[in-house]
């Protein structure tokens, strides 16, 4: 992990940028990178990059950035790990390529002077780099398939601009700080801001798998080179047996454990007493790693009940040799932590708050990169999700397709019994939104419904927000082509928005806030490629029973059934005490799970405010 | 190998109009015209008054200033031969446009100039924008703007500043000073309309510090050039500050006389808060003067953020002023030289190729 950042006065009649601004927003990521600091400029200065880094991949001073290639015509400033390197740099020295140093870096630079914008088809990993080109005198953007590494852009009309993270771009004091009405209307619906959004009009993220140029013309619109829908839709179309989906996900997870494991320093895992953990641990002895560091969170209050995590983890930790490190976490911490958790998420989020705690444990125990199961859930069908949209799409659609019906039950159920409309507002748009895919996954992930906001939030701005973000448009157009299966769809759906969204932004923040690279095998698009033949065909529980039997060992059957029933973690209530603190005491002491979310956002949304109010005030 | 692309420019006026807004157009068509990047531009104006010449590959119809017999002129234009693209030069006429674009499938540009295009428009001006493929503003205020109220992609959104012309140059303005008898005097000089609509242009804030910049012991000429009906309130206004001595007001000049203006003149000044570009600070500075605004709207741009001219708060209009009459000069002929290799006729016309090719790569 490191921080970038750029600024590209594209226009002829632009200023020359000013050296403290790209200083400014390259210094608001110094937890991304602390190991090291660069910045360069062009020879008129009209585009200038900077660099924080964190030394994962030849740790020499060699491989500091930005770098420059050996003829000195592209500059590169890069966030990530290209997990193909090594058959990437054998590969690209048979065809004479000279290399200076041992880094992913480089080969990016070789592969983007020999291919171009194409290079991007040829890398495993994650990725967001911007490679200035001299002789063009253009920038290219590029952000991997999944949007593990985030990568925003701020275009006033006569600079570009980008970084790592919203706060540092705004951190510069050149980006407008005007409200993005699709960002938080997008935050409401969801409890993340969908990209490309951000809470900010003049920023944006460039979205994942997506490229971008900019040049005197200014930035062109990001192009996509992946689509995961098509890859779905191709497997969908040869399905593989049913037999041969546990060899499949051995081979292709244990690949994909294999090159997450490239780096010149230890790696170890996050491990809980899931699946989708115990299989990366198991899997990483199978890749032959040795030592190993195996660190889970435990809570006080479950401290000798069934909900502790802890005892599960330690077996399977025995199991594959690993040395367990058991991290205790108390309610205390959770408060004097929590004014730094809000601190370091660049963007408003309604989860993360475990991922930042596992994150602290780990950079405890020295380790700068830790594998995590993230993931699992999405690619092999482990989330309700799976069963729950089809069974509402048979069930309500029929229904919701009839012109008025839903919002005719929505008044009436309102009007009539009020109370069920408060504790279960989101069955109110049961048959209103069962009608299409998209419109039953808003129903099952969202925060709030469309119908809702303008009590929650200002009429006009939910008004504007819905027609800029345009949710349900924006939902199915991730569905195209379609995947052609219930279990294909729902995969698609829960990669491109929730885990793009949510998953990956929490971990990058939670794990940068504390300098550690969390990597995720089961996010990797080469393994989607291999188990999309057997996605469209997953049947409840095969999918995980497979990943948990992928390692040569396989998962202790305790911790099979076990992962079943779930886990609870004290942190929802946590959020909650902490909401009744900022917003009051809730209306209900038996608010479900959906509920207290509700309330968390309110509190993190308050809390993101208040800060951006005195950054205002102090930028002023 | 494709044919170049015939364009059909919807326009309040251009060819024979007179203003900004008319001179922008004129400006852009003309770097069409020249760029090579289509073949050939029909105008349609609403207004044409004066007398003009048309630059090669451009023809005009007949002006139409009522609505609706322009609209359908602007029709029978469009449906009475073949157009790829269509240029919309202003806010107001987007929705007629987006139709024609619609009507031809050509590839439809709208131009935003400045205060017309800040409040949230009419549904069918914001619809018609977010159809358009390129829209084009004259600053990054004005870009702001519209993509506060429009959900278009923002790439499409590019600024084309407005640009000086050739005519504008240093030289010596003592013959003009001389004549208007205000050797050894400070003078300020601003040009701009007087109409009461048009008040957010500053005279009145020039004229509330002329009494302490007077007191502070600068020998202060303020001359005003420019005409419209809020002129005799303002003369009022100026006449209870200062006196009728200290202020000026010319009314309107002819441009060789307008460039003597600004040669004469020690500090351009033109604090207002509405500007889509401020064109006049691009010409005084041309002229060799210096030029100070405030630093809101589009008036950053002219003044390139502080870098060719003083962009300032409001609350420091009068001590900017102070600075910049007791500060040495900067040589004119540098600062007229910066100006146009920022704002200059051949950056305005790489820039209009620029834009033109965006939209023809994107095809």
């Amino acid at each position: 992990m490191c921080g970038i950042n750029g600024i590209v006065a594209y226009h002829s009649s632009s200023s020359v940028p000013d050296e403290a601004e790209l200083l400014a927003t390259r210094d608001a990521m110094r937890a991304r990178g602390p190991d090291g600091l660069g910045v360069w400029w062009n020879a008129d200065r009209h585009c200038g990059l900077g660099h924080r880094r964190l030394s994962i991949i030849d740790l020499s001073d060699r491989a500091s950035q930005p770098m420059t290639s050996s003829d000195g015509r592209f500059v590169i400033v890069f966030n990530g790990e290209i997990y193909n390197y090594p058959e990437l740099r054998t590969e690209l020295e048979t065809e004479g390529a000279v290399f200076r140093t041992t880094s992913d870096t480089e080969a990016l630079l070789h592969l983007y002077a020999r291919y171009g914008a194409e290079m991007v088809h040829m890398l495993r990993g994650m990725f967001a780099f911007a490679i200035w080109d001299e002789q063009r005198r253009g920038l290219f953007l590029a952000r991997d398939p999944y949007g593990i590494k985030p990568l925003y852009t701020a275009n006033d009309g006569w600079t570009f601009r980008f970084a790592s993270q919203v706060k540092a771009l705004l951190a510069g004091g050149h980006v407008s700080r005007d409200p993005e009405p699709a960002g938080l209307v997008g935050f409401h619906l969801f409890g993340t801001v969908p990209e490309p959004f951000t809470l900010y009009r003049e920023v944006r993220a460039l979205p994942a798998g997506h490229t971008q140029w900019v040049d005197e013309a200014g930035p062109r619109e990001p192009k996509p080179f992946v689509n995961l829908a098509e890859v779905l839709a191709r497997g969908s179309a040869n399905p593989t047996p049913t037999a041969e989906l546990p060899e499949r996900v051995r081979a292709g997870v244990l690949d994909s454990v294999r090159a997450h494991l490239l780096a010149d320093v230890e790696v170890g895992v996050f491990l809980s007493a899931g699946i989708d953990s115990g299989a990366m641990l198991g899997l990483m002895r199978d890749a032959g790693q040795r030592e190993i560091r195996a660190i889970t969170l435990a809570f006080d209050e479950f401290h000798g009940t069934s909900e502790d995590e802890a005892p599960e983890a330690a077996r399977v930790s025995e199991i594959y040799g690993a040395r367990h490190i058991v991290r205790r976490l108390k309610e205390r911490e959770f408060f004097e932590d929590l004014p730094e958790i809000l601190e370091a998420m660049d963007q408003p989020s309604i989860d993360g708050v475990n991922t930042w705690f596992i994150a602290k444990a780990a950079k405890e125990t020295g380790l700068k990169v830790a594998l995590s199961g993230l993931g699992g859930d999405e690619l092999l069908g482990g989330y309700a999700s799976f069963g729950d949209l089809p069974r509402w799409r048979r069930r309500f659609g029929p229904f919701a397709a009839v012109p008025g019906v839903g919002l005719l039950a929505r008044k009436l159920i309102g009007a009539v019994v009020p109370s069920f409309a408060l504790a279960r507002p989101k069955a109110l748009g049961l048959l209103e939104l069962s009608g299409s895919w998209a419109g039953t996954y808003l129903l099952r992930r969202g925060l709030f419904l469309p119908h809702e906001l303008p009590v929650v939030m200002d009429p006009e701005i939910a008004r504007d927000g819905l027609r800029r973000l345009k949710p349900l448009r924006r939902l199915a157009a991730s569905l195209v082509p379609d995947p052609r299966s219930d279990s294909a769809r729902v995969c698609v759906l829960e990669s491109m928005h929730y885990m793009r969204n949510q998953l990956l932004r929490d971990a990058d923040w939670a794990g940068m806030a504390h300098s550690i690279e969390i990597r995720v095998p089961l996010v990797d698009f080469k393994l989607l490629a291999a188990l999309a033949p057997a996605i469209g065909t997953l049947k409840e529980g095969v999918g995980k029973a497979a990943l948990a039997n992928a390692p040569s060992r396989p998962l202790p059957t305790a911790t099979q059934i076990r992962a079943k029933t779930g886990f609870g973690v004290p942190t929802g209530a946590w959020m909650s005490i902490a909401a009744d603190e900022a917003l009051g005491p809730a209306a209900s002491r038996t608010e479900n799970k959906g509920l207290v979310s509700r309330r968390w956002s309110s509190t993190v949304l308050n809390g993101l405010a208040q800060m951006d109010h005195r950054a205002k005030v102090h930028a002023a | 190998m494709k044919p170049s692309p015939r364009m059909l420019a919807l326009v309040t006026d251009a060819f024979g109009g007179r203003g900004g807004i008319a001179q922008y157009n004129r400006d852009f068509l003309d770097a069409v015209a020249k760029g090579g990047a289509v073949s050939s531009i029909k105008v349609v104006p609403r207004n044409a008054r004066g007398f003009y010449l048309l630059p090669e590959k451009i023809k005009q119809t007949p002006a139409h200033p009522s609505r609706s017999a322009y609209a359908l002129a602007a029709l029978r234009t469009a449906l009475s031969q073949p157009f790829d693209l269509v240029f919309c030069g202003h806010l107001f006429m987007a929705p007629l446009a987006a139709l024609i674009a619609r009507l031809k499938g050509a590839k439809l540009i709208v131009q935003t100039h400045g205060i017309e295009a800040w409040p949230r428009p009419s549904y069918s001006q914001r619809m018609a924008v977010e159809a358009a493929d390129l829209v084009l503003c004259v600053s990054r205020y004005t870009r702001s703007a519209v993509l506060n109220w429009t959900a278009i992609v923002p790439e499409r959104v590019l600024v084309l500043s407005n640009t000086v012309r050739d005519i504008f140059t240093p030289g010596d303005g003592s013959a003009l000073r001389a004549e208007l008898g205000l050797q050894g005097k400070r003078v300020l000089l601003t040009v701009a309309r007087l109409d009461s609509q048009d008040r957010y242009k500053g005279h009145e804030r020039v004229i509330a510090v002329l009494p302490r910049l007077v007191a502070q012991g600068h020998d202060l000429a303020y001359v005003v050039v420019g005409e419209g009906h809020d002129r005799a309130r303002l003369e009022a206004v100026a006449l209870r500050a200062v006196g009728s001595e200290r202020v000026r007001f010319l009314g309107e000049v002819e441009v060789q006389s307008l460039i003597k203006f600004y040669r004469m003149a020690d500090l351009f000044v033109m604090p207002s808060t509405g500007e889509g570009f401020g064109i006049a600070f691009l010409e005084a500075m041309a002229c060799g003067t210096r030029s100070l605004g405030l630093n809101v709207a589009g008036a950053k741009d002219a003044l390139a953020d502080g870098q060719l001219g003083t962009a300032v708060p409001e609350t420091e209009l009068a001590a900017a002023i102070a600075r910049l009459l007791v500060e040495p000069k900067r040589d004119p002929s540098t600062l007229a030289a910066a100006v146009r290799a920022r704002f200059g006729r051949e950056v305005f016309a790489a820039g209009v190729c620029t834009a033109l090719n965006r939209l023809m790569e994107a095809a």
